[in-house]
């Protein structure tokens, strides 16, 4: 197979990174909570000025995903319960699904690949329950965004894309192996340089940028290896679908590494199958159904 | 020494290793005989496996799903079709397995 050498991670970013940006609204509500003197009713203001994501943000507040007992019914109240770090993500998690649209059909179908990422991001909460982390809200966002980095190759080399996905369903070959092989870097380098780009904290952007190589270290081992997991677990249950078209292969490091006992499996595949519905609505229904 | 399931177990077994929770806490030393109080127990501290002295005395069958009512034939269907979607996956690692079995269930249960 020839490889396409010309082609870098920074490339394939570079455009992307301008034309898909994130909302302006993301880089204010980021800028106010990390200012010393901000104040929640600051933060809350910011939020409340996107009415759509304010109305998610709530719904989500008051899923039972996350089982807080008081009914949360303003985003100031939403901030002072949830925290302003899991609003911030939580926020990040609706704006980016917004902003990544008009791929061809053909090459990947959104709905598919917004559920495929919903699971892992549910799953990959849940392991981090199991697991006695603290700050939940970014092993979900990790999970809602790992696999982002296919959808920069989608809109930014469409005809290499499409050649390499016929090519895995008739050789039966992973995405990612392909991927490497062709481009020598995978789906989750480029999500992970997407991310840094748009100045996602690299406690988020790390873990998804070596999703599929957790070995290689860096400062989210953890986070890495939960996601990974995840991944893996919401391909073996088959929820929606990014374009791989086997469940990836394990890392043994990383199993052994997590310290979860197999028995939990039925457990955590149990939660996300009973907390994905309501998920998907909240996240993916209603208002933007017409997309 | 045995890896056991807490369903799995039975009174007069006894303990190679100590049983801890989640965040480590130790729950009950090695070498203690297990009674039907500390099952609960363990349930209560989310405990869900336990080393145990000797060879696997309970054979935990996870070849036979402990629902009867999915056909077979279904069961056979979605095994195929599990197997083929782990084929990147080594199917004797214990975790890939347990996957495997609830994915061949959960499949084969939504089709009937």
């Amino acid at each position: 197979m020839k490889r396409s050498p010309q082609l870098s991670v920074e490339d394939m970013v570079e455009d992307v990174s301008t034309i898909h940006s994130l909302p302006l609204f993301y880089s204010q509500l980021s800028e106010a909570i990390d200012h010393p003197r901000s104040s929640i009713g600051d933060i809350a203001k910011i939020i409340s000025e996107d009415q759509g994501l304010t109305a998610r943000i709530l719904k989500l507040a008051n899923s039972p995903l996350f089982g807080y007992f008081s009914k949360i019914d303003t985003i100031t109240q939403a901030v002072t319960i949830i925290g302003v770090l899991q609003v911030r993500d939580l926020a990040l998690a609706l704006s980016v699904m917004d902003v990544f649209k008009g791929i061809p059909e053909d090459l990947v179908n959104m709905e598919q690949f917004w559920k495929h990422s919903i699971a892992t991001g549910l799953a990959s909460r849940v392991l981090a329950t199991s697991q006695r982390e603290a700050n939940l809200e970014r092993f979900f966002v990790a999970g809602i965004l790992h696999d982002i980095g296919r959808l920069v190759m989608y809109v930014r080399v469409p005809d290499l894309c499409l050649e390499l996905l016929e090519q895995c369903r008739a050789t039966g070959t992973l995405l990612h192996r392909a991927e490497r092989e062709k481009f020598s870097f995978d789906h989750a380098d480029v999500g992970g340089a997407l991310l840094k780009r748009w100045k996602i904290p690299p406690r988020v952007a790390e873990p998804v940028g070596s999703h599929h190589h957790c070995s290689r270290g860096g400062q989210y081992p953890r986070e890495a290896s939960i996601l990974h997991l995840a991944d893996i677990i919401a391909h073996a249950m088959q929820i929606g679908n990014s374009g791989e078209v086997f469940v990836p292969e394990l890392d043994r490091d990383v199993w052994e590494r997590l310290q979860i006992s197999c028995y939990f499996l039925p457990t955590l595949v149990k939660q996300v199958d009973t907390t994905y519905e309501q998920a998907v609505s909240v996240l993916y229904g209603s208002d933007d159904s017409a997309r | 020494m045995a890896v056991v399931h807490i369903d799995n177990l039975a009174p007069g077994m006894v303990l190679s290793r100590n049983v801890c929770d989640r965040s480590g806490r130790l729950l009950l030393p090695a070498e203690a005989e297990l009674t039907e109080k500390h099952f609960s127990i363990f349930r209560m501290w989310g405990v869900l496996e336990v080393e145990i002295v000797g060879e696997t005395v309970v054979e935990d069958g996870p070849e036979i799903p402990a629902n009867e009512e999915i056909a077979p034939e279904l069961l056979a269907e979605a095994r195929a079709e599990v197997e083929r979607l782990f084929v990147y996956n080594d199917p004797q690692h214990p975790a890939i397995k347990e996957l495997m079995r609830i994915c061949t269930e959960r499949r084969a249960s939504r089709e009937t």
